[in-house]
């Protein structure tokens, strides 16, 4: 199976880890990731004003230029641009002012045909759960694993459609699937503060430590997630908090695809395991004897 | 006094947030589910549940309040409201009326170097999107 894919502009740098986990761990289980000849940034957040279409043109027209190649489905793994590709696709199906104005802007005719696909849907629904376990090795067996939403995979729960927007359980599935131990705690889908990072230091480090505590409390030894700045946010911010509370446990949060690499037993170079500012080697050492 | 914040002056940023928005705020009946679960109300002066009020008053107060640039639009409270508001088009419409004045919060020279070489490349695009004029 061969799907369309589009990386954007985090998962050629800050997150190769992402970008080479998903090819590959993808790749492992029969479906080939082709990335777009041509691709522009997606916009990265849907404009929330309604008069404010220019904030939908760049993925309109990574969309449409999907739609022109002749494809139905087009892949992608970042949060953000899954969320913005997926909206802008919903208000082009829905929105017929959007659709005109985007479409005579682009000079396309694009009317929301392409299916927007998360390789979390694609383990589920193509691959299944069954086939990933059964391809699984035993080496994850006893690791205690926290899943880690945030905000731009589930809401808006009817235009994402993906999965119950307060109680999420696919990554959970997949988790399960590969022999690893789920861990539920209480904030899978609140915000980590996102962008605020940016300007809101202190909110954003409160934000995080309650989501890592929570975890660390009900016993996770590694948190995974899809979405590059939650990634950012839960992983380097822990250097920091660990400068005010000298008592904090640190935890390793993972691409859920490098989690998925590591099932598969793949090779390291593809797994990008070496980025993270909590090194997550130590705790997978057990799983991965090639590492050694 | 109340009153007097309904002024001609008042019901014109009513009606422009309305429109901007898309969303009726009068719908509200200030049950206070969007505040209760806001990923920001430890920082924000005035909960969702008090901006919407201010909105309902016709208050321009609304549109200085630092709460607004806190919303990360993560969508929970849109998720939660029992009368259907998307609150989080209503923030956006009162931090696009500023930005488009050009007053805005994030200031590329002020995000820290070390910040700044470090945070992915998402942050910095969604950041200036929303917080920058």
């Amino acid at each position: 199976m061969k799907i369309p894919y589009f990386p954007g502009c985090t998962l050629y740098n800050k997150a190769r880890g992402l970008d080479n986990s998903t090819r590959a761990s993808l790749a492992a289980l029969g479906v080939e990731l082709a990335e777009l000849p041509r691709w522009t940034c997606c916009g990265t957040v849907f404009p929330l004003a309604r008069d404010n279409y220019m904030g939908m043109v760049a993925a309109a027209r990574i969309l449409a230029g999907v739609a022109g190649e002749g494809e139905d489905r087009l892949l992608t793994v970042c949060s953000f641009c899954y969320n913005v590709l997926k909206r802008v696709n919903y208000e082009m199906q829905h929105n017929l002012e959007a659709r005109q104005k985007l479409n005579n802007y682009l000079e396309e005719n694009y009317t929301g045909e392409i299916q927007v696909v998360h390789p979390l849907e694609i383990c589920k629904e193509h691959v299944g759960f069954d086939a990933i376990r059964a391809r699984a090795g035993r080496n994850l067996k006893g690791l205690k694993v926290a899943c880690y939403y945030g905000c731009m995979l589930v809401r808006p729960a009817l235009e994402m459609g993906f999965d119950d927007p307060e109680n999420p359980t696919i990554m959970e599935e997949l988790v399960a699937a590969l022999g690893a131990e789920v861990v539920e705690y209480p904030h899978k889908t609140t915000c980590c503060g996102s962008y605020q990072v940016l300007h809101e230091n202190d909110l954003v480090m409160q934000r995080v430590q309650d989501i890592l505590n929570s975890a660390v409390a009900k016993g996770a030894e590694a948190i995974i997630t899809s979405c590059p700045l939650c990634q950012f946010n839960l992983d380097w911010l822990q250097e920091k908090i660990l400068e005010q509370d000298t008592g904090f446990r640190q935890i390793p949060v993972l691409y859920f695809t490098q989690l998925l690499g590591v099932a598969l037993e793949l090779p390291r170079e593809s797994l990008g395991l070496e980025q993270h500012y909590v090194d997550p080697r130590p705790l997978l050492l057990g799983a991965m004897p090639h590492l050694r | 006094m109340a009153m007097e914040l309904s002024n001609k002056m008042s019901r014109g940023i009513i009606e422009r947030i309305k429109e901007i928005s898309g969303q009726d705020p009068h719908l509200c009946m200030q049950c206070g589910t969007c505040s209760a679960g806001c990923t920001g109300r430890e920082v924000m002066e005035l909960l969702p549940r008090q901006v919407m009020r201010l909105i309902q008053l016709g208050d321009a107060r609304v549109l200085h309040c630092r709460s607004i640039w806190v919303c990360s639009t993560c969508l929970l409270c849109t998720a939660r409201c029992p009368r259907g508001i998307d609150l989080a088009r209503l923030m956006e419409a009162l931090r696009v009326i500023n930005l488009r004045s050009g007053r805005e919060v994030l200031v590329a020279e002020k995000i820290p170097v070390e910040l700044l070489t470090r945070v992915p490349q998402m942050a910095l695009t969604s950041g200036m999107r929303k917080l920058s004029a």
